[in-house]
């Protein structure tokens, strides 16, 4: 533990040294979030704030960064090098990743008292929100590492996360404003998708569903399977 | 399964060793390794032994096979079939508790550019089981002058160097180093040399690769020489050396008719004895009262073998 510990502190000063990554992974997400608390995204109820404001920590300050960090990793061999140390291969992923959760963590902190502070209106159950922000943090950390075996270069990560990055935001904006019933719950299996309508569960747009849940816990572990079997830590093929 | 046995010294105390400890002095023990890529096999039949304190040298041609053995031996690498044992352990199932006693060098492996050296090296002791401090490593390898200096800025010699202080790091039981002068400078290479030669003294194991033959002919108790993925030659240099014959040539004056069955004037023979065949040729140019020029006599170097395998192949 000490040892993931000692590897987290040293990527989170890596973080605050490289002023690009800094912007991706902190300015951006937490800029937009502000932006959205404060224009009053979509119809102002409050569900497709958080929605929004869950997509963009989760996709850009987790999603997009992970994957950036452990190609970057990859690329110049520090992964592979880092595994002849004494830390395991969990602990060297968990400690790769980690900072940039542990930064998104704190930006939903911040955004909760932004949204408190500017007089949005509270959930009437914040359950499936606190479900929802669980959920997106496991899909993104899996999908990070999924994406990792797909993109060779930390430069290609910009053009490979941005599918499901879409996706995700996409499905969490429509869900968000739409609580889509009978066979059209099944857009919730789109992935990030429940980050919508959890929010829309939690104002009391629409009941909780297994579909919700089932995506919440399914994508995971596929996402989770595929990089288990396929992630490569040299650089080399 | 270990059995502790125990003896009594002078003084009564009784030592209790495990059966392990008294049995073995093998460090790594590897019996018909092989690897295979899908069709090609990278390693066809290996069989190593390292013993405990030596410095045991892997060579071979470019895609011989060695780097994907030092990754089998790592753990890094699953292995197609055969033995392997690293410290009595299984690199493929007990990886972790082997990188405990284990240092390594490989031979591409990168540093966080924005990390210092110093950085660096303090990360690398947070991250491993054994103790060492940073100014030693520095001051043993050159790199005191550097340690506040940005990894990125460093010289390719100088990253090689911090490559091997990690690997180094706490002294551990075995270190594994693949070709770890490559791209230093005569000085640096040499200062590397020394820190292999302080680890054996410091009754260390070290299995290295290197292109360098001179490196090997240095540094090494024993060496294999491996060729497409088998090993070609094993042995101390003193066996390995003592089977390949011995040369000796020599310059004859012109219009001088040499000995029968050499060719001259520029007479060059390989023989098995070279003491009784030199004695010959020097007392057949002593009879005759032929003046030799350039006369030299030596036994067979590592690089007349090395070439030899390359060639039969």
């Amino acid at each position: 533990m000490n040892r993931v510990l000692a590897l987290t502190r040293s990527e989170l000063r890596l973080i605050f040294r490289n002023k690009t990554v800094l912007i991706s992974t902190l300015a951006v997400p937490l800029g937009l979030g502000l932006f959205f608390a404060l224009t009053g995204f979509g119809d102002g109820s409050g569900a497709s704030i958080i929605a929004m404001q869950l997509a963009m920590v989760l996709g850009l300050g987790i999603y997009v960064a992970a994957t950036q960090t452990l190609v970057a990793r990859r690329q110049n061999l520090v992964l592979k090098r880092l595994r002849t140390s004494g830390i395991s291969d969990a602990g060297l992923l968990t400690a790769t990743i980690a900072p940039v959760v542990l930064l998104a963590v704190a930006q939903m902190v911040l955004f909760a008292v932004v949204d408190v502070a500017f007089g949005l209106p509270m959930p009437s159950s914040p359950l499936p929100i606190a479900l929802a922000a669980v959920g997106g943090l496991a899909l993104v950390v899996t999908a990070a590492l999924a994406t990792a075996v797909v993109t060779p270069t930390a430069e290609r990560a910009q053009i490979t996360t941005l599918p499901l990055f879409f996706v995700m935001v996409g499905g969490a904006v429509v869900l968000a404003f739409l609580p889509l019933e009978g066979i059209a719950s099944l857009v919730n299996l789109v992935p990030g998708a429940p980050l919508g309508s959890l929010a829309n569960v939690a104002y009391g747009g629409s009941a909780f569903s297994l579909v919700q849940l089932a995506s919440l816990v399914v994508w995971p572990v596929l996402f989770g399977l595929l990089a288990r079997r396929n992630f490569r830590w040299d650089a080399r093929a | 399964m270990r059995r502790p046995t125990g003896t009594v010294v002078p003084g009564g105390t009784v030592v209790v060793m495990t059966e392990t400890a008294v049995r073995t002095d093998i460090a790594i023990g590897v019996r018909d390794l092989r690897v295979r890529y899908g069709e090609f096999e990278a390693v066809r039949g290996v069989d190593l032994e390292v013993r405990r304190g030596e410095v045991f040298a892997l060579l071979g041609t470019n895609g011989a096979g060695k780097t994907t053995t030092l990754e089998v031996l790592e753990g890094f690498r699953t292995r197609s079939s055969g033995d392997v044992s690293v410290l009595g352990l299984d690199p493929g199932t007990e990886r972790h508790r082997l990188r405990e006693r284990m240092g390594i060098q490989l031979q591409e492996g990168g540093f966080v550019d924005e990390l210092t050296v110093a950085e660096t090296l303090e990360l690398w002791g947070q991250l491993s089981p054994r103790e060492d401090r940073v100014g030693r490593l520095v001051d043993r390898f050159d790199l005191a002058h550097r340690r506040d200096v940005r990894v990125s800025a460093l010289s390719g010699g100088e990253k090689r160097r911090l490559d091997l202080a990690t690997a180094v790091w706490g002294s551990p039981e075995l270190v594994v180093l693949d070709e770890p002068t490559t791209g230093l400078d005569p000085a640096a290479r040499r200062r590397t040399w020394d820190a292999i030669q302080e680890l054996q003294d410091g009754g260390r194991t070290v299995v290295l690769t290197t292109h360098y033959l001179e490196e090997a002919e240095a540094l090494a108790d024993r060496v294999a020489i491996m060729h497409e993925g088998r090993v070609a030659v094993a042995g101390s240099l003193s066996e390995i050396l003592a089977s390949r014959p011995s040369s000796f040539s020599a310059t004859l004056p012109a219009g001088v008719t040499p000995p029968p069955g050499i060719d001259g004037p520029a007479v060059r023979v390989q023989t098995d004895d070279l003491q009784r065949d030199l004695t010959a040729f020097l007392g057949w140019a002593a009879d005759h009262g032929v003046p030799l020029t350039d006369l030299r006599a030596a036994p067979a170097s590592l690089a007349d073998i090395y070439l030899s395998i390359r060639s039969e192949a």
